[in-house]
């Protein structure tokens, strides 16, 4: 077909004239040449210009993106996703709290989280619990950053391989059915099981595999406790004790204000007799230890004693109070035996005074005392202390309506060999590690981990790797406590709920729902909503049944979950009726070398919280190191041995042996060796990685005193050092040249309560008028202020740990700590004075002082640091350029600097990932390189509740601000609001007798004020 | 060593050299190409500048974290080499200035030299509070300029005062020496054969054609400036002294500062420039232009500024237990007897003891001797800022917060460095411009100017 054909051919439906119709040539001539003659006459390429349109359009579209990229600071910010289905009940820039329960440790304390856009960001107590009352401790408030750990498993591994979740219940399935046809055991290992509900699963996995059985451990627990009570009441069920209405307390190394039982209900029940500011009401703390716990440095009287002889010494004791009477009828066999031990051994190591007042004491508060020996005490000593308390006729300091329940008893030592047997001999061929870590935990001459070799199957369901994952086949990867439901019935008469604030981040599965697929059978069972379901059936049989509520199941549950707690009617009766057979075998100490003392550390639990890098980074309480566990030994045992701190140290106890670093450690019994557990974590997150030495090792199953203390240990200086940092430079008590400085200096005024009652002005004798030559500025309307009562400060370091969560406080690691370049906007500082043999130890919370006359605000170059007309000492980090000059001239050192990108520095950037970057507060500005920064009185929150008093169109009060380590303060030490307000709590601290402030003379006017501490002794000194 | 006759003013240039010969000389080094020698010198500065490049790009990319500093010391090297530095650059313009003005003729064949010293030293110090900073990008605002921020810098802040005092300071040496080296410039140009050489100098000589008139202006221009100049040696150090005598820190609260910090800065300025100008005028064969008299003199006042440091030393001593207030009295028996003791005792023998040798003519006259001593000074000299910037900060008021300061391996890079960096700026002054006044030098000969003596 020719070109003219087509072009008729494709006429054929369309003319615009008749020639054209007619296919006319001329029309068609024109048609083929669409550009006719003349029409590109004038068009010459060559005469042109070179560049082509394209060429043009190119360079045009180019230098407009280069324009536009060289004008812009484009920085990739990651992907923004708009809510186009906004969640119910969120809106964005208001935070949502949820009621839950703490699976941290055994004590099941109520919290309450706040959640940003769906992240939940911090973590605090819960007001209505009734036992921890609002407060949690350091664990619980840290435990956010676990959730955010980039080393958080997820994904189900098999052989370090990763398989679908489908994949591993099946096999595991498998092998739990050829288990069960062929007779072998199926071990399930869990630690200790706060909630009911999980018990019931354990109790449906044993009933479906029945050849299963349910194993507990814990390395620290409260056995020997329980076992005593048991042994004397015949209950294992014993009560809390009501230190509120104690006016003498006697604690026999025992730290129930630091590290044992729930000692944030401890605190805060101790710390109300502790009251110097709205009236003056004091109870009497003696502490009898080897150690320097932090209750023993809070003791009005401290009583250095061995923790070998603990039983000698309250068995003089009850002889020596016995002899003044009993309020119970004691056995004539049990009076002989307790007749044969004296006080008289003790008057060597303890002054003879302190005695005395003891014994008159608690002769004197009969049934307005309480005895109350330590968890790693032996079960005699705890036996002997419930027979003093029977005695003395404290028997209603014992709160039986908050007992400490059970829901499954811990295994015992020979449940335990049993096991091991059984593994040993290829009797067990399923091992279900329930998110616990024997491996690590357990005495190392159970064998344990050699039997494990044994086992055909050995599953971990666990949130990161751990030593016992790493020797299992399978590695089951289990959801955060954020991302769980559950519940607890730990303490009498209350049961708490709790509830995921996110659904789980990675793929991990709640290890209840894991349980229950396996019982139910079929790998393809599991929904995500397996054990809510679960639960929510056993709330309706277990606790609607016996609350009996007049609202719906459905509207019970929900406010349940509201609350996070429902109080149920416990009826214990109290015991009655004391055995004390156990003392007859009772004998006395023979002093055999030195004294190994185990006890539980201050902020990791059993290394569970190893790679949390706030509490690693936390100082220990008394010790101030961070990073590190070590050989606590007293001075004069040190230079026995001819060690100082950080010096390497064999100690050996019957043939198990351990470096590691000693630490000398002022008012500590000689020939004692104190070590803490939980360190030296071997499979571990980058952070908790072989950070301290692992004392588990000297555990015996063949303890004899008791698990945690063993006599005839010995201990010699090895070659070497190992650096322990600590945040406060360690100041020999005994160098004339700095001693008694915080004295000196006016920092710690302290006195006592006898002294504050015959002269109650007696802070301020002293004291003169300052004047300034010029007009003070003048603050009219709203002044922040704080107080913080030295008297109710237990060292605690939560308000720390809740600052660093609040503030977006980084990690240094310890090569910076070393350096002195922790990051912490508050720190508590520990002073000694008296004699190394018997300090007397002061705590200080020290942050911003937020001076009236800062020193910082006038030398800061750019104007970055200034003051806010309601008084806040305030840091424009934006402006910052660096100088440091603010903090050189602070006289309480409490600026921190950036000395590095810190979140990249630490670890090799560990916490610098998007998942990490969740916790931050988006309402506190993460800080740069390059950037001072300090306390800021948590001005977030002070701009919030202006922000909400404008909305409201109410007047903006103090009160309406909680600042973080307030609200986090477990004994209510710390005090915020408005000192303009005479009527406000801080007004009253303020203007109190027993107010001062720290380093007055220098008249920089801080903004916290502190009361002073009253020890409560017999004279008007400090003893 | 002659004996020398004290009851006759002293000849400035020994031996009546012709005139010729002096220009001759002091332009030689401009017109030869550098040797060897310059060339080994020159690496080995331009090596240690080197290093503190790189101890600067290490700071800069990861932080100030790289340095010893820690939380109570937030102020170590950094500070210490920057006040360091601006007292060294203190003995350019006290001679300079404040002898011509005193009409100390024997102050003409080092006063060039000590001035370009003066420029250089300040150069180094300024870099200082340039690289201290945590974000030294944002250097621009310490200077109050009008800005979108709408804030304005912090006139109560004696960082701030040093930014204006140590930058005014720069400028009026700057243009003080400028003002001297003039007639040189008019010289060289006359000298200069190569094209680019003379267009330079002539570029910088304004013109200058030796004429009655212009010698007027000069002469004027010269005396007001070194009036103009006078004051500011006094208060350079005076201001740097505020940034430790303002603050509240015990060990730096101290109003005996800013005399002790002048009389300290002129202790260790005359110290290096003795050190630098031995070398000088042994290389370039200016014995006699810059005689041992001179040098004598110069110890002589390294004498007077020693003891009046060391009186310092004694007296804010005095002051600690006298004052009674125990967080400072405290400060100065832990300088002397605390962790730190170590570098009080370098400094106290290095600045109050070693000077006190400069009693005995045959010391004072001895080159090699004095090279030593000054040395000394110069070591002493660094300690003292290091003392009081670093053990009054490393225990403060708080003991829970004293930490123990130890400087990395970048913090000496940078020490080391910006020796580097002066010297290197010394050796190119040397072979750029006539390191003695040409024009000065030849006033001060004997015979120079017209005099009775011989009529």
């Amino acid at each position: 077909m020719n070109n003219s054909d087509k072009i008729k051919n494709e006429n054929k439906g369309y003319w615009k004239s008749l020639k054209g119709y007619d296919n006319d040539p001329e029309v068609l001539k024109l048609k083929q040449n669409e550009f006719v003659d003349g029409v590109t006459d004038e068009f010459k390429s060559s005469q042109l210009p070179d560049i082509s349109r394209r060429k043009f359009l190119a360079l045009l579209s180019a230098s407009a993106a280069l324009t536009a990229t060289a004008c812009t600071d484009y920085r990739d910010k990651g992907e923004i996703v708009p809510y186009n289905k906004r969640p119910e009940n969120v809106s964005p820039g208001t935070a949502n709290f949820y009621a839950s329960t703490c699976n941290g440790c055994s004590q099941a304390c109520g919290i309450i989280v706040k959640t940003r856009e769906g992240r939940p960001i911090k973590i605090d107590g819960n007001s209505d619990h009734p036992i921890n009352k609002g407060k949690i401790c350091t664990k619980g408030q840290a435990s956010i950053l676990n959730l955010y750990d980039p080393e958080r498993l997820n994904n189900p591994t098999y052989n370090k391989r990763k398989i679908d979740w489908s994949d591993a219940d099946a096999n595991i399935i498998d092998a739990l059915n050829k288990s069960r046809s062929n007779g072998k055991q199926i071990a399930i290992i869990t630690g200790t099981v706060t909630s009911p509900t999980t018990k019931k699963v354990l109790d449906t996995f044993t009933a479906k595999y029945n050849n299963a059985k349910i194993y507990s451990y814990s390395l620290l627990n409260d056995s020997v406790r329980r076992d005593a009570w048991f042994e004397s009441y015949g209950s294992y069920e014993y009560p809390s004790v009501k230190w509120n209405e104690a006016n003498i307390i006697l604690a026999l190394d025992s730290d129930f204000l630091g590290s044992e039982g729930n000692y944030i209900e401890n605190m805060n029940l101790f710390t109300q007799k502790r009251e110097a500011v709205s009236k003056l009401d004091f109870n009497r703390l003696y502490a009898a230890e080897g150690r320097m716990s932090v209750t023993g440095s809070l003791a009005d009287y401290r009583l250095r004693i061995s923790p070998a002889q603990q039983l000698d010494f309250v068995m003089a004791l009850t002889n020596e109070l016995l002899k003044k009477g009993s309020a119970i009828s004691i056995d004539s066999q049990v009076q002989a035996k307790i007749q044969k031990f004296s006080l008289e051994k003790f008057e060597k190591s303890v002054d003879k005074e302190k005695l005395t007042h003891l014994v008159e004491d608690l002769n004197a508060n009969r049934g307005k005392s309480i005895v109350y020996a330590g968890d790693t005490l032996s079960k005699d000593v705890h036996i002997a202390v419930n027979l003093l308390n029977e005695i003395l006729g404290n028997t209603h300091i014992y709160d039986y309506t908050r007992t400490f329940k059970t829901n499954l008893p811990l295994s015992t030592k020979m449940e335990l060999e049993q096991l091991i047997d059984l593994m040993n001999n290829g009797k067990v061929d399923v091992v279900i590690h329930f998110n616990s870590n024997p491996v690590f935990t357990l005495a190392e001459n159970y064998g344990y981990t050699s039997a494990l070799k044994k086992v055909e199957n050995v599953i971990a369901l666990t949130e990161s790797e751990n030593e016992t994952s790493s020797v299992s086949n399978f590695t089951l990867p289990i959801n955060n406590q954020l991302e769980n439901w559950g519940d607890a019935y730990v303490r009498g008469g209350v049961y708490s709920l709790q509830q995921p604030v996110i659904s789980p981040i990675f793929n991990t599965r709640q290890k209840e729902s894991v349980l229950l697929t396996w019982i139910n059978g079929n790998p393809n069972s599991y929904t995500h909503d397996v054990y809510h379901n679960f639960l929510m059936d056993n709330f309706n049989s277990e606790i609607y049944i016996r609350k009996k509520p007049f609202s719906d199941q459905k509207s019970f549950w929900l406010s349940a979950l509201h609350d996070g707690v429902v109080m149920l009617d416990d009826n214990i009766q109290p015991s009655k009726g004391i055995n004390v057979s156990a003392l007859l075998n009772a004998e006395e100490s023979a002093s055999n070398g030195f004294v190994l003392h185990l006890t539980s550390n201050y902020y990791l639990s059993d290394g569970k919280f190893a790679n949390n890098g706030w509490l690693q980074e936390l100082p220990h309480p008394i010790t101030k190191v961070a990073w590190d566990n070590y050989a606590a030994v007293s001075p004069a045992t040190a230079k026995e041995i001819g060690v100082e701190i950080n010096d390497l140290v064999d100690v050996n106890v019957n043939g198990r042996n351990l470096t590691l670093p000693a630490l000398v450690q002022p008012g500590m019994s000689d020939e004692t060796i104190h070590v803490e557990l939980g360190y030296g974590r071997t499979v571990c997150g980058d952070v908790g990685k072989d950070v301290g030495f692992n004392s588990i090792k000297f555990i015996s199953k063949d303890s004899s005193i008791s698990p945690y203390i063993y006599s005839n240990a010995s201990i010699k200086k090895s070659s070497g050092t190992h650096k322990l940092v600590t945040t406060q430079e360690h100041h020999s008590l005994d160098d004339t040249f700095v001693k008694d400085f915080h004295r000196i200096r006016n920092i710690i005024k302290e006195s006592t309560v006898n002294k504050y009652k015959n002269d109650s002005n007696f802070l301020h004798h002293d004291k003169h008028e300052v004047f300034s030559i010029t007009n003070e500025h003048e603050y009219n309307g709203m002044k922040w202020a704080m107080a913080i009562d030295l008297n109710k400060c237990t060292n605690c370091s939560v308000c720390i740990t809740s600052c660093n969560v609040e503030n977006n406080i980084p990690v240094v690691g310890k090569p910076q700590v070393e350096r002195g370049r922790e990051m912490q906007w508050m720190r508590i500082d520990r002073y000694y004075s008296g004699t190394p043999e018997e300090p007397i130890v002061s705590n200080q919370p020290i942050l911003c002082q937020h001076c009236d006359n800062a020193p910082c605000e006038n030398v800061c170059p750019v104007n970055a640091t200034n003051h806010s007309p309601d008084g806040l000492n305030q840091m424009v980090y934006n402006r910052c350029v660096g100088t440091r000059y603010c903090s050189n001239n602070c006289p309480y050192k409490v600026r921190r600097y950036n000395f590095f990108d810190y979140r990249d520095e630490f670890a090799d950037a560990y916490y610098e990932n998007d998942l990490t970057a969740l916790v931050n507060n988006p309402e506190v500005t993460v800080r740069s390189r390059g950037v001072m920064e300090k306390c800021t009185f948590c001005v977030q929150r002070i701009m919030e509740a202006r922000s909400n008093a404008i909305r409201d169109g109410k007047e903006l009060k103090g009160s309406d601000v909680v600042t973080a380590c307030q609200q986090a303060c477990p004994t209510n030490a710390i005090v915020f609001g408005n000192a303009n307000d005479p009527e406000s709590d801080v007004s009253k601290f303020r203007d109190h007798n027993l107010a001062y402030h720290v380093l007055e003379e220098l008249n920089v006017k801080p903004n916290v004020t502190y009361i002073a501490k009253l020890r409560n002794t017999h004279s008007e000194e400090i003893a | 060593m002659s004996v020398v006759d004290y009851s006759q003013e002293l000849s400035v240039v020994e031996g009546r050299p012709p005139l010729r010969s002096l220009d001759d000389l002091i332009a030689k080094p401009l017109e030869v190409k550098p040797n060897k020698k310059f060339y080994i010198a020159l690496s080995i500065t331009l090596s240690m500048l080197g290093l503190f490049v790189i101890g600067l790009a290490l700071t800069f990319w990861f932080g100030i974290g790289m340095w010893g500093n820690n939380n109570p010391v937030g102020w170590a090297f950094d500070i210490v080499n920057f006040v360091f530095w601006v007292g060294i650059g203190h003995a350019g313009t006290l001679i300079s200035a404040i002898l011509f003005l005193f009409r100390q003729k024997w102050r003409t064949g080092i006063a060039r030299f000590a001035e370009g010293m003066t420029i250089f030293a300040v150069m180094t110090a300024l870099l200082f509070p340039l690289i201290h900073v945590g974000r030294p990008w944002l250097d621009g605002w310490l200077l109050p300029y009008p800005n979108q921020h709408g804030v304005w810098t912090n006139f109560t802040s004696p960082l701030l005062w040093d930014v204006f005092a140590v930058s005014t300071y720069f400028t009026v040496s700057l243009i003080f020496w400028y003002v001297g080296l003039i007639p040189d410039f008019g010289s060289l140009r006359e000298r200069a054969t190569g094209k680019f050489k003379k267009i330079i100098y002539s570029t910088f000589s304004l013109g200058w054609r030796f004429s009655n008139r212009h010698w007027h202006h000069y002469e004027m221009v010269y005396l007001i400036l070194a009036g103009f100049a006078t004051p500011l040696v006094l208060s350079v150090h005076t201001i740097v002294s505020f940034d430790f005598a303002v603050s509240i820190i015990p060990g730096w609260h101290t109003t005996i500062f800013p005399p002790y910090f002048v009389a300290g800065a002129v202790f260790s300025g005359f110290a290096m420039v003795q050190n630098v100008l031995i070398a000088v005028r042994k290389i370039f064969n200016y014995k006699h232009i810059i005689t041992v008299d001179t040098l004598e003199k110069m110890n002589k006042i390294m004498l007077v500024t020693g003891s009046m440091v060391g009186y310092a030393y004694a007296m804010e001593f005095f002051i600690a237990w006298y004052s009674g207030v125990q967080a400072e009295t405290f400060t100065f028996f832990n300088r002397a007897l605390g962790p730190y003791a170590w570098a009080y005792w370098i400094m106290v023998t290095c600045n109050v003891i070693s000077p006190q040798l400069f009693w005995v003519k045959k010391i004072r006259r001895s080159v090699p001797v004095m090279f030593v001593i000054a040395i000394f000074v110069n070591v002493g000299m660094w300690f003292e800022r290091f003392v009081i910037v670093v053990t009054s900060l490393s225990r403060d008021f708080l003991p829970s917060s004293w930490a123990y300061y130890t400087p990395t391996y970048v913090d000496f890079m940078i020490l080391i460095g910006s020796f580097g960096f002066f010297f290197t700026w010394i050796l190119l002054f040397t072979k750029a411009l006539p390191v003695v006044s040409m024009a000065e030098v030849k006033a001060v000969v004997d015979g120079a100017q017209p005099s009775h003596k011989d009529h």
